[in-house]
């Protein structure tokens, strides 16, 4: 075996249900060929799950795509996909005919796609999708049902009640789960699925991973699941194959990959994404950016980010090289890879001990005035009201309810939660765009409405407290008008706070800073339109302006969420260090306890875990990851994936698996429907915030009744699911014990 | 709060002091090369040389003028549009210094078009020149359009953007304002109000035309708005406490200007069309000879079923149709021209935005 052939040195599989040969995926465009697959070969073991892990715009999807023959007009796929049936001939599903295909799709492999909602037929039942699907494919209608009852129930939902529904009435994990079911109902043998769980919540995403396992091992299944997220795979998949720029640069056996990875790209980007255990200060973000799919760099695509690349790397694109085993790498120097690029979990030691000097100076922080204090605030949504029920009484949605918080100068409070759980609203609200209905907001003590409406007393006029309280949004597309260009988004908040600048002030102001973010050279960036600028770019040019007029304290709101993952490590140590040179304060808002745990624990910050329009735990990061409290917070510990193969999610640590309806929240403790832990005394008494048992005061604080030393709590009957009418859809032990052997 | 952006200030004033011998040369400042060590200190802003007042002329020429022309330069669409609404305008220009106004018995009747350069488009029964006729049209009809057009576009525009962006009391009103003129017959409405008002004027018809028209465009603008009003950059700019008037006009507006163009143009046709149409039945008085008054006239007389007038009644309506064609072409061209991705095409590089020469007038009290 040489590594000439890149065919004898890829590791291949021994009863492959699929051999990728070759595949290349193009498009032609206006600027030349797009190639989003470059000469991509991989075989898919049968019964295996094969994590395919790729930023975006890796040409994963694509991949996914061709593997059906599916990929979009006018993309041409290129090259071999051979399907080899359990029995009888194989097919090259490239070449196949129309009704050919149509066979094989569904029937041999079938797809999940990432928006469940997009999916369905909005006018359609569920049992409609069914029955269409069988017809389609001339199965037995009725038994076709039962074994689609049988795949619902199986995914801890209730079959009567989901094929009677339409598509809206189930929500995002619900529908996810049934698109699921459907994609198995033909029984197919390969199940690609692409990003299946990229829109859901944390522990929805964690619920159907452990699903998954089970459904694989009853149906027999072999699985493609690609996504971006590595440490989400890292506990389901048999095999890893890293994309990068179209093309496998990695693939080997899951552990084999993340404890050994012997290309540089794998082990940076292992390097770069934030999980809870690593050191924070060894992260490091990929320098660079992905290649453009017209213009891929000649040689290894890697090499203009690659440490060691050399001439070589410039001019030689490498073949697969062995590693050992089935694990293969493509990169000319995978020998000194690990040297080159050490893995920064390599001599974490023991997880406790690396905040331990920021917690010393915490509380004592934060003394003195607050920034920005909340006083039970509340932020109820009216619901629109059709004109039938003009007189009957309005069902408010509690976005935010009763929830005190004060961030101070220089603080960093990451809100965690749930989508749904008012994390944005009560963002919104503390800096002063959306008005409270209940509650007070104060800006170093000058209430912000009070001031608005020029109400009472006002020592700060509302002007000042407009420039002090800042926003940067999640989607960096959005957040910068498509029609200007960068130099005219800059200079609206110039222009509007500091009038004294002339028009040359503001350009070399601007330049400066577009400079000071790394965006050099500046004056090719200052006149560019925001479609010209990459995620990373764009977000960076929502945060110049946002920092441009000098405000105390921002609202981050998922931002980093939507870049990739190479790049948010440098986007939060951006943030900080941006930080330290404004005196600014941020309230970040995220679903990922990783990146929550990476931003505090950098700043010496807090978490604050939100519920259902409630703070239910608010603490220093290694408290809240290592010693959490709050029955929910210790879901949301269990649902974020670690990078380490032997990553044992363990039982879920709740009784079910959806979210209650935020319009009818559960009484008492709203948590209390899926808390393992509920007795009779949550269903009817709310929990404050009381500090946590054994801390200084100031470390932890959590709302739930096990922390009261002496309350009925402790007295009264845990709460079971018979109790529960509605507890069909929940799921218990039984499906975790089985996903995870 | 405020000291340092001063300090900055006064260190801003310091540098540009020091690269003042470079003033004079106010191509450097927008040539993208950087001319002073400013840009190394990350956040000390330093001002380099003052813009000459022909310069930012210059600039807004650019940004207006030739950005605008390369893009529809090469598109065939535009240059169809535009070279008939140039022949239009040259010919209406040309009327009222070359042509004189046609008289009765001018020529003999009926001439036919095309057979003596003397009437080229031949005359009708009364022996008038239909040349001049036509061409003496061009005037008073463009008047009407344009005022209709824009009557319609302005207001349309303002309450839409205006009733979805503020939404509440104001967008009730404003919209049940619209509803009303949305649910009020247009023609029969505009009938009346031509019998009650007898306009004269041409402006005065455009917008008599068109005072239901603003309606609809209204409406369809508002739900865009209020799609808009949503979106993030709009809220980071509320966040900044941009005042309203410019958050519409320059986060909110561009994004509808496609629309809005493609509807300017559509208003000048429907002026046009219901004009002629209201001058053909004879509820406009005729106070000038236009398109309308000669089909009118041509109809009286049965020309559509005598060959021997059939040019009064097609060369009206071939200029109508023509004009038409040439508005649409236009517009549907224009949406090129507020696309950001062809205007970075076409705009070189040093080429800014108009937001620049706002700062016109900060900028001379920030050099006192």
């Amino acid at each position: 075996m040489t590594a000439a052939d890149p065919d004898r040195s890829m590791p291949r599989a021994d009863d492959p249900i699929a051999e990728v040969r070759n595949l290349t995926v193009a498009f032609e465009m206006d600027r030349g060929q797009s190639r989003v697959v470059d000469d991509l070969s991989v075989d898919i073991e049968r019964g295996e799950i094969l994590g395919v892990v790729g930023e975006s715009g890796s040409g994963k999807s694509m991949f996914a795509s061709s593997l059906m023959d599916a990929v979009v007009e006018p993309g041409v796929a290129s090259g071999d996909v051979t399907y080899h049936p359990p029995s009888g001939e194989s097919v090259d599903v490239l070449e196949l005919s129309k009704g050919e295909l149509q066979e094989l799709r569904w029937e041999e492999v079938a797809m999940v796609f990432q928006g469940a909602m997009s999916s369905f037929n909005p006018v359609r039942t569920i049992r409609d999708h069914f029955v269409e699907t069988l017809s389609a494919h001339d199965y037995n209608v009725s038994d076709g049902l039962e074994r689609a009852r049988e795949l619902i129930s199986d995914l801890y939902m209730d079959p009567e009640r989901v094929l009677s529904s339409y598509p809206h009435e189930l929500s995002g994990g619900m529908s996810q789960r049934v698109l699921i079911a459907l994609s198995l109902i033909l029984d197919p043998e390969l199940l690609v699925m692409d990003e299946p769980t990229a829109a859901l919540d944390l522990l929805m995403q964690r619920s159907i991973i452990s699903l998954l396992d089970g459904i694989q091992e009853k149906h027999d299944l072999s699985i493609v699941f690609i996504t971006h997220d590595l440490p989400l795979v890292a506990g389901l998949a048999d095999r890893i194959a890293v994309m990068y720029a179209f093309e496998m640069v990695e693939m080997g056996p899951t552990d084999e990959l993340l404890t050994d990875a012997a290309h540089p790209y794998t082990r940076a980007l292992l390097n770069s994404t934030p999980n809870l255990r690593a050191p924070i200060d060894r992260m490091r973000s990929i320098d660079g950016e992905s290649p453009d799919p017209v213009n891929i760099p000649s040689g290894c695509s890697y090499h203009p980010r690659c440490p060691m690349a050399d001439e070589q790397c410039r001019e030689v694109d490498p073949e697969p090289y062995r590693v050992d085993g089935d694990h293969a790498a493509n990169c000319h120097y995978w020998e000194e890879a690990a040297e080159a690029v050490p893995a920064v979990t390599e001599e974490f030691d023991d997880a406790g001990e690396m905040g331990a000097a920021a917690t010393e100076r915490t509380p004592e922080r934060r003394s003195g005035e607050p920034v920005l204090s909340m006083d039970d605030v509340e932020v109820y949504f009216e619901q629109e009201s059709s004109a039938f029920s003009l007189f009957s009484d309005p069902d408010d949605v509690k976005a935010v309810d009763g929830i005190d918080l004060d961030v101070y100068d220089e603080d960093v409070v990451v809100l965690v939660g749930e989508s749904g759980c008012g994390k944005t609203t009560l963002g919104k609200t503390a800096i002063g765009l959306q008005r409270p209905t209940g509650g007070v907001v104060e800006y170093r003590g000058q209430d912000v409405w009070q001031a608005r409406d020029l109400v009472g007393d006002i020592d700060i006029p509302y002007e000042e407290i407009r420039q002090s309280l800042q926003i940067i949004h999640q989607d960096p597309g959005s957040a910068l008008n498509t029609h200007r260009r960068v130099r005219a988004v800059l200079e609206t908040p110039l222009k509007r706070w500091y009038p004294e600048l002339d028009g040359n002030d503001r350009r070399e102001r601007i330049l400066g800073m577009l400079e000071y973010v790394g965006m050099t050279p500046p004056e090719d960036y200052i006149d560019r339109y925001p479609f010209q600028l990459s995620g990373g770019e764009m977000q960076r040019i929502a945060l110049i302006r946002a920092l441009l007029i000098n405000p105390e304290l921002i609202l981050a709101d998922e931002a980093v969420s939507a870049l990739d993952v190479s790049l948010r490590v440098e986007m939060m140590d951006l943030l900080l260090e941006l930080q330290d040179t404004f005196d600014t304060s941020y309230l970040f808002i995220s679903h990922n306890l990783a990146n929550a745990r990476y931003i505090t624990e950098k700043a010496d910050g807090r978490i604050g875990v939100m519920y259902l329009g409630e703070l239910v735990e608010i603490g220093s990061p290694e408290r809240i990851i290592n010693d959490p409290k709050h029955p929910y917070t210790q879901a949301l510990r269990w649902a974020t994936p670690e990078l380490d193969p032997d990553d044992d999610p363990g039982e879920r640590p709740m009784r079910k698996i959806d979210i209650p309806d935020a319009a009818n929240p559960p009484s008492g403790c709203r948590y209390h429907t899926r808390c393992p832990e509920a007795r009779e005394a949550c269903r009817h008494q709310r929990p404050e915030l009381v500090e946590a048992e054994g801390e200084e005061p100031g470390y932890q604080q959590a709302a739930c009744f096990r922390e009261y030393e002496d309350h009925e709590y402790w007295d009264s009957e845990p709460i079971t699911d018979e109790d529960d009418a509605d507890s069909v859809d929940s799921g218990t032990g039984p499906g975790t014990a089985e996903a995870d052997d | 709060m405020t000291e340092k952006p001063t300090d900055r200030r006064a260190d801003d004033k310091e540098s540009s002091d020091d690269v003042e011998e470079v003033f004079g040369e106010p191509t450097a400042a927008d040539g993208g090369t950087p001319i002073d060590g400013g840009t190394a200190a990350p956040f000390r802003t330093t001002s380099d040389v003052s813009e000459s007042r022909t310069d930012r002329y210059r600039r807004i020429f650019r940004n207006y003028v030739v950005t605008p022309f390369s893009i529809v330069r090469n598109d065939k669409r535009a240059l169809i549009g535009i070279t008939i609404l140039t022949i239009y305008s040259l010919a209406g220009l040309a009327a009222i210094f070359f042509v004189e106004p046609t008289e009765s018995f001018e020529g003999q009747p009926y001439v036919q078009p095309f057979e003596t350069w003397e009437f080229p488009f031949g005359t009708n029964q009364m022996g008038h020149d239909l040349f001049s006729q036509t061409v003496h049209s061009v005037v008073p009809i463009f008047q009407m359009m344009i005022a209709g057009a824009l009557f319609t576009v302005i207001v349309g525009t303002t309450i839409g953007v205006v009733s979805g962006y503020k939404g509440g009391l104001a967008d009730r009103v404003l919209s049940t304002l619209t509803d009303v003129f949305i649910n009020l017959p247009g023609l029969p409405l505009v009938i009346v109000l031509a019998v009650l008002f007898n306009p004269e004027n041409e402006v005065m018809v455009g917008i008599l035309l068109s005072v239901a028209a603003w309606a609809g465009l209204a409406r369809s603008i508002r739900s865009q708005v209020l799609t808009l009003r949503e979106e993030s950059f709009v809220e980071a700019a509320r966040a900044m406490d941009i005042p309203t008037s410019l958050i519409l006009y320059k986060e909110v507006l561009p994004h509808l200007m496609p629309y809005v163009m493609v509807n300017t143009a559509n208003a000048a046709r429907g002026v046009i069309f219901s004009a002629v149409g209201l001058y053909f039945l004879g509820i406009l008085p005729f106070t000038s000879n236009n398109w309308g008054v000669m089909l009118n006239q041509a109809y009286e007389v049965d020309a559509y079923f005598r060959p021997i007038a059939f040019h009064w009644l097609i060369i009206p309506v071939v200029a109508i149709t023509v004009l038409s064609i040439g508005l649409i072409l236009l517009a549907q061209s224009l949406d090129r021209v507020f696309n950001p991705r062809v205007r970075a095409r076409h705009a070189d590089r040093a080429d800014i935005d108009p937001e620049e020469e706002e700062g016109d007038a900060t900028m001379t009290m920030g050099q006192v």
